[in-house]
């Protein structure tokens, strides 16, 4: 049951819109001329939406987290070289057995950046280091509009062309995605106060590009007979897949803290920024970088392994959090940090600071030191909180 | 006529006088309902401040932008020769202020003119305003019902429209607190963004002034005024707007939160990390600070304090610096990382009470299912955002007819600009605004 309520609490929403998109798409699937249109719109979306990402992205924030530089290349590694490696060697083992479609997006979600807003979420609850995290997840988020392409063009064939066909075209397409990117950032100090005074177009623009992209690969799919090559155990394995990689990626970031002797405030850093994959970025860079027919299947394990980080990160989050406050709680000795609660005891700790407590207000004073005490428990996680 | 700007249009145009706008006032402020409200009538000095500014009419100056509104004050502003009391009798007699609180001050010099001193919980430790020696400030919408606190007197003499704004303070929520229960406009600023100099501390790490009003246009105003900032106009603007979930969503009435989603359909509801946690803390820091600040006084005659705030005092006193200390840690630690989250975020929409105005008889309210103190958790929805510093600004839903009941607007860090920009529009779509009392404003019937 604690499961349960915990995935309930950890389902993102926007997932649901991405479900519904999906069957919709599955159901009526748009064809022909519309289905050209509809792509091109998605391509518009995309650039505006990559514009935009570029134009909010505060150097600022990657400047005031920058000193803790060992910190953020042991992210950048995990994110761009460990994912990668296990993605990778994921695809190998179990190659000859599986979808080699699913495959491919197994692959491609170990290529993609970090996520942003949920990294220091879970960073902050977790009471790890959070203006690390906003750094180590932007810098992240920047540097992939470089990577990911150029790792796509490495590991993945693409449309079944050799590796240096498969080079050019996804070079060019990261044009499509790096072009608007920079000049987004490079205009922020023009129109980065529009931008940040108009945030609430933003989300939108977000959200909407990557159901239109979802849509229009989906579609696309639908027409190539997706649901004819992938069936209920497909998914289930993607499931198990996920699951797996999660946790070697997760243990490994627990062993290179431990190595790198990295405080706990950093671990947390390293573990939650280093293992998590970007919905945000992944879906619109799959609409520009691969055939319209593969996005659907491209895209289908970012959605499944999206969902499966934001539960585990949830849970241990909570779990990182209950540890330090027992911690905080065990550093300072019971008698620092324990309230006066009998008439003796406040007698006495009143006296010590040169206080008497009369004897009308002795009931009042023992009443409030309960109350106090319980919030003291709730503080130092003492009490359910 | 009864708002603040209306009245300084008037004076500034010269079709009224400063000084026939405070005779009318001290007149509503001697005939008026009983509430409790008021702890000193400063006849003379607003008739002298009145004539200041009829003289600057005459000359043809610039009597400033609140030229003859007058306004009344907590009492534990400092005014010049008068003794700060904090609502306390253990300082009626203490040697009177050698000078003005700077905001009384900033005002004075904007125009406005002081006519009054107003009832608190003494030392404003408290979200009822039940005072031993000023006797318990009664709500203009149900004299039989508590107008909340610490800054009860001000928010109730706004509400039942005996003066057209005034000045209260904020620790854990003692301005938005009343005005949600009085059905008016409350500003808390961001922590340290509002003059301190001249106010009698309850926890000074927490402490901040700020003005209730009538309407957004008016405690815009004074706003500009107490900070000495100018908000430019801005046309057309879009906000992004989110809806707080979790505890705040847990202990408001279902009116509240379908306010919210009527203000804001399609915004997001987050969940901010350690709500419960911060409210703890704030109550540990407000109790201890609290404790150390009257530590001497207590140790002198205890029995002299007020009943209500000497028992909470005395258990403040008595607290471990260490825990003190974590409180601290934890708070610069959650408001680095609340900043972060809020980030994309213009406004957040909250509850600013749990429930309506409790009676006097049994000031008791719901919390978790359990009936708890109003006096120390009226302030469940408040006390977590004053613990980040974030300002808030408490709009009252429009109810004509029904008790009041409030929400927060809450923005980030120094951007009370976002809040009164949002607040207007949904003041000209009809969804908040103030609802008169029955029998209607004071003011407006006079």
């Amino acid at each position: 049951m604690i499961g349960a309520n915990k995935l309930l609490r950890s389902w993102d929403p926007f997932l649901t819109l991405l479900i519904i998109v999906v069957g919709a798409a599955s159901l009526f699937p748009v064809q022909g001329t519309a289905a050209a249109w509809t792509k091109t719109i998605a391509v518009f979306a995309i650039t505006l939406l990559f514009f935009l990402h570029g134009a909010k992205l505060s150097r600022a924030a990657i400047v005031q987290g920058a000193g803790h530089w060992r910190l953020h290349i042991l992210t950048l590694g995990s994110t761009y070289v460990l994912f990668p490696a296990v993605g990778l060697a994921l695809v190998a083992l179990v190659g000859g057995w599986s979808n080699p479609l699913l495959l491919s997006g197994l692959l491609y979600l170990s290529l993609l950046p970090s996520t942003v807003q949920s990294s220091i979420a879970f960073t902050a609850i977790a009471r790890g280091n959070v203006a690390a995290a906003v750094c180590s997840a932007s810098l992240s988020n920047l540097i992939g509009i470089f990577l990911t392409p150029l790792l796509v063009a490495v590991f993945m064939h693409v449309d079944g062309k050799d590796a240096a066909a498969s080079w050019n075209s996804v070079t060019s397409i990261a044009l499509q995605l790096l072009a608007p990117f920079l000049a987004g950032h490079l205009l922020r100090p023009v129109i980065g106060g529009f931008i940040d005074r108009h945030k609430a177009i933003l989300q939108p623009v977000d959200r909407g590009s990557i159901l239109l992209v979802v849509y229009s690969a989906f579609s696309a799919a639908v027409v190539g007979g997706i649901w004819t090559k992938i069936s209920g155990a497909d998914l289930l394995e993607l499931v198990g897949l996920s699951a797996v990689m999660l946790a070697v990626i997760m243990g490994a970031n627990v062993l290179i803290a431990r190595l790198a002797g990295l405080s706990r405030d950093d671990a947390i850093v390293l573990l939650f920024c280093g293992s998590k994959k970007s919905l945000v970025s992944g879906v619109p860079m799959a609409g520009a970088l691969f055939p319209p027919s593969q996005v659907g299947v491209i895209v289908l394990p970012l959605m499944i392994f999206h969902q499966l980080q934001l539960f585990v990160c949830a849970v241990l989050a909570s779990r990182f959090r209950r540890e330090a406050d027992a911690r905080d709680a065990a550093d300072s000795p019971a008698s620092v940090l324990s309230l006066p609660r009998t008439e003796r005891e406040i007698a006495v700790t009143a006296r010590a600071r040169g206080l008497a407590v009369p004897d009308a207000c002795m009931p009042g004073v023992v009443a409030n030191l309960a109350l106090l005490d319980s919030h003291a428990g709730i503080l130092l996680g003492r009490a359910g909180s | 006529m009864k708002q603040a700007l209306e009245i300084a249009s008037a004076v500034r145009d010269g079709s009224v006088s400063a000084a026939w706008i405070v005779e009318d006032c001290l007149a509503g402020l001697a005939k008026g309902p009983a509430l409790n409200a008021v702890t000193r009538i400063l006849a003379d000095r607003a008739r002298h401040e009145a004539r200041q500014v009829d003289a600057v009419v005459a000359a043809g100056r610039d009597p400033g932008p609140l030229a003859g509104v007058p306004y009344g004050v907590k009492d534990l502003f400092d005014v010049a020769g008068l003794p700060t009391t904090a609502g306390s009798s253990i300082y009626a007699e203490a040697p009177p202020a050698r000078h003005d609180a700077e905001a009384i001050e900033r005002l004075r010099n904007a125009g406005a003119i002081l006519v009054a001193t107003l009832n608190m919980d003494e030392f404003a430790y408290g979200f009822a305003t039940i005072n031993a020696r000023h006797g318990t400030t009664r709500n203009p919408h149900d004299t039989d019902r508590l107008a909340g606190g610490s800054s009860g007197g001000s928010a109730a003499i706004v509400s039942a429209g005996l003066l057209p704004f005034s000045l209260g303070s904020d620790t854990n929520g003692s301005i938005r607190v009343p005005a949600s229960l009085t059905g008016i406009y409350g500003l808390k600023p961001t922590h340290g963004g509002l003059p301190m100099a001249g106010v009698f501390a309850l926890a000074e790490s927490l402490d901040d002034i700020g003005p209730f009003g009538l309407s957004v246009a008016d405690l815009r105003c004074v706003w500009e005024v107490l900070s000495g900032t100018a908000i430019a106009a801005k046309a057309g603007r879009e906000f992004r707007v989110a809806r707080l979930g979790g505890r705040f969503a847990e202990n408001a009435s279902p009116e509240q939160l379908a306010a919210m989603t009527a203000i804001a359909p399609d915004a997001p509801i987050v969940d901010l990390p350690d709500i419960a946690r911060a409210r703890s803390a704030a109550f540990l820091i407000t109790a201890y600070e609290g404790g150390a600040l009257h530590r001497e006084a207590l140790a002198r005659d205890a029995m002299a304090f007020d009943p209500a705030t000497r028992d909470r005092l005395i258990a403040g006193a008595l607290l471990p610096q260490p825990l003190y200390q974590a409180a601290q840690a934890f708070r610069q630690h959650l408001t680095s990382a609340i900043t972060h989250l809020i980030a994309d975020y213009d406004v957040m929409l909250a509850p600013a009470t749990p429930c309506v105005a409790p009676l006097i008889e049994d000031p008791r309210i719901l919390i978790d299912g359990a009936l708890r103190p109003a006096r120390a958790d009226l302030g469940i929805h408040t006390q977590p955002i004053s613990f980040t510093g974030l300002p808030s600004l408490a709009v009252p839903l429009r109810r004509p007819g029904r008790l009041p009941l409030g929400l927060q607007l809450i923005g980030r860090h120094g951007d009370e600009a976002t809040l009164f920009a949002y607040a207007a529009t949904l003041e000209e779509r009809g969804l908040i605004g103030v609802s008169p009392p029955p029998g209607g404003l004071q003011r407006e019937a006079a």
